[in-house]
């Protein structure tokens, strides 16, 4: 991808990762099946925001492939694309909106959406080979998923505006320098 | 919370055949595993996974309560699934009932076989994360993924991007622990109050932290760029993966121990 081209990407999108992963053992409060509330998703959206969709997808991919290294769980061969690359991928989502605190906001609020959807279907799929007959799998992954994404998504609101400023101010990407204000 | 030089990852190192088969040969062996054992039908089955399963842990020399360990977050949803079933199907013949309570022989049998597909499931997973090094692993990711460049998949970004991110975890971990440590003498506190106030209190720790984080990045890219470095075209490895006939011999294994557990 003529994108990773600039090694300052590459890098920036392996350090974001490896943020991710460091602030993922950093729990608010972890569900018995998987899943918690942390703050593993703000690097991974901030990269999204400041280099754009693409990376921040492919680079959300890299995220879910590492924690499957490092930590699988796999119970059914569905739920390993729902679970790991595609929820993560899903992070890149953020980088449709501008770098701006407003484009923040609905970015995150998209991203996590698109990570729901994956836990979602996994969660479905999950149910379908386990539950017994006459369970209802929607509900239940739903609202086993929307129980930690919730919260994860608010924790997210409260720091990723102040986040992309403070980098925005540090280390302003290309994307950031060309289009953090609405052009008038 | 983050503990400095915590050791992250699943990896024992131990000298055994297991450790050293290309990783590309255990990865393709634990996928078979694992989508074979979605085709054992059976509880006799299922125990011959189990058998083949627990000779590769003695083979592996990593200790049996390595495994252990991983076994314990999945627990719950072992000890849920089977007690759904048991209590909650009514197939076979009735083996207990009390007031509501009724368990069928139909129940039994499908909560034992669903629990041990699950255990078996992560089982598989522990034996590869415990016999091959992160690094071993992403490289391996790498060779298999890139087939997938015919169709702009970037396998080569992805893995370099991962085998960086495993680099630099540890680095980060401490980096996360000073900034804690420092906020906590200045008597911030981090586990006070609802959602809204602990994602706040973390904010003085989360803006140094990444912007630490991507500072890095551009000097890593710097070296990066001073040595060289210019995308996967061409680049070579300092460990060459060389698949050898005794790596086609574990698949063949692997594949046999799952078709002997489909027609059991």
């Amino acid at each position: 991808m003529s994108e990773f081209r600039d090694v300052r990407v590459l890098t920036e999108a392996a350090l974001a990762i490896a943020l991710a992963f460091v602030l993922g053992l950093i729990k608010f409060f972890k569900m018995p099946e998987g899943g918690s509330i942390s703050l593993e998703m703000i690097p991974l959206i901030l990269l999204a925001l400041r280099q754009g969709w693409r990376i921040g997808m492919v680079a959300g991919a890299a995220y879910g492939i590492l924690d499957l290294i490092l930590d699988p769980y796999i119970l059914n061969p569905v739920q390993v694309l729902f679970d790991y690359p595609l929820p993560f991928a899903a992070m890149g989502l953020a980088g449709l909106f501008r770098p701006s605190a407003r484009g923040a906001v609905l970015g995150c609020i998209v991203a996590v959406a698109g990570r729901f959807i994956c836990h979602f279907i996994s969660g479905v799929a999950f149910f379908a080979s386990y539950a017994p007959k006459g369970w209802n799998p929607y509900v239940y992954s739903a609202a086993y998923n929307a129980a930690y994404l919730v919260p994860s998504l608010v924790i997210a609101l409260v720091v990723v505006v102040a986040l992309l400023k403070a980098l925005e101010g540090a280390r302003p990407s290309r994307r950031q320098r060309e289009q953090a204000r609405p052009a008038s | 919370m983050v503990g400095a030089g915590r050791t992250f990852g699943r990896f024992y190192p131990a000298v055994s055949l297991l450790h050293e088969l290309d990783p590309r040969a255990k990865i393709l062996a634990t996928a078979i595993f694992i989508l074979g054992i979605f085709l054992v039908g059976s509880i006799p089955g299922l125990l011959e996974v189990a058998a083949a399963l627990a000779v590769l842990v003695v083979a592996s020399r990593v200790p049996p309560g390595v495994f252990l360990r991983t076994l314990r977050p999945v627990a719950i949803i072992v000890i849920l699934t089977a007690l759904f079933q048991i209590l909650f199907s009514r197939e076979g013949v009735t083996l207990f009932e009390w007031g509501i309570l009724q368990v069928h022989e139909g129940g039994l049998s499908m909560g034992f076989f669903l629990a041990l597909r699950i255990l078996l499931l992560v089982l598989a997973a522990g034996l590869l994360t415990a016999t091959t090094s992160p690094v071993a692993l992403a490289d391996g990711v790498e060779d298999l993924l890139s087939p997938l460049k015919r169709f702009r998949f970037p396998a080569h970004e992805v893995a370099m991007m991962t085998t960086i991110a495993l680099r630099f975890i540890p680095t980060l971990q401490e980096e996360a622990q000073k900034i804690m440590n420092a906020q906590a003498a200045r008597g911030a506190s981090f586990a006070e109050g609802g959602l809204i106030r602990r994602a706040q209190a973390f904010r003085p720790v989360l803006v140094p932290l990444t912007v630490g984080a991507f500072r890095r990045a551009d000097e890593l890219a710097e070296a990066m760029e001073s040595r060289g470095y210019r995308g996967g075209e061409g680049r070579t490895r300092y460990r060459e993966l060389r698949f050898q006939v005794r790596d086609a011999l574990a698949l063949a294994v692997a594949a046999l121990v799952i078709a002997l557990g489909a027609l059991l």
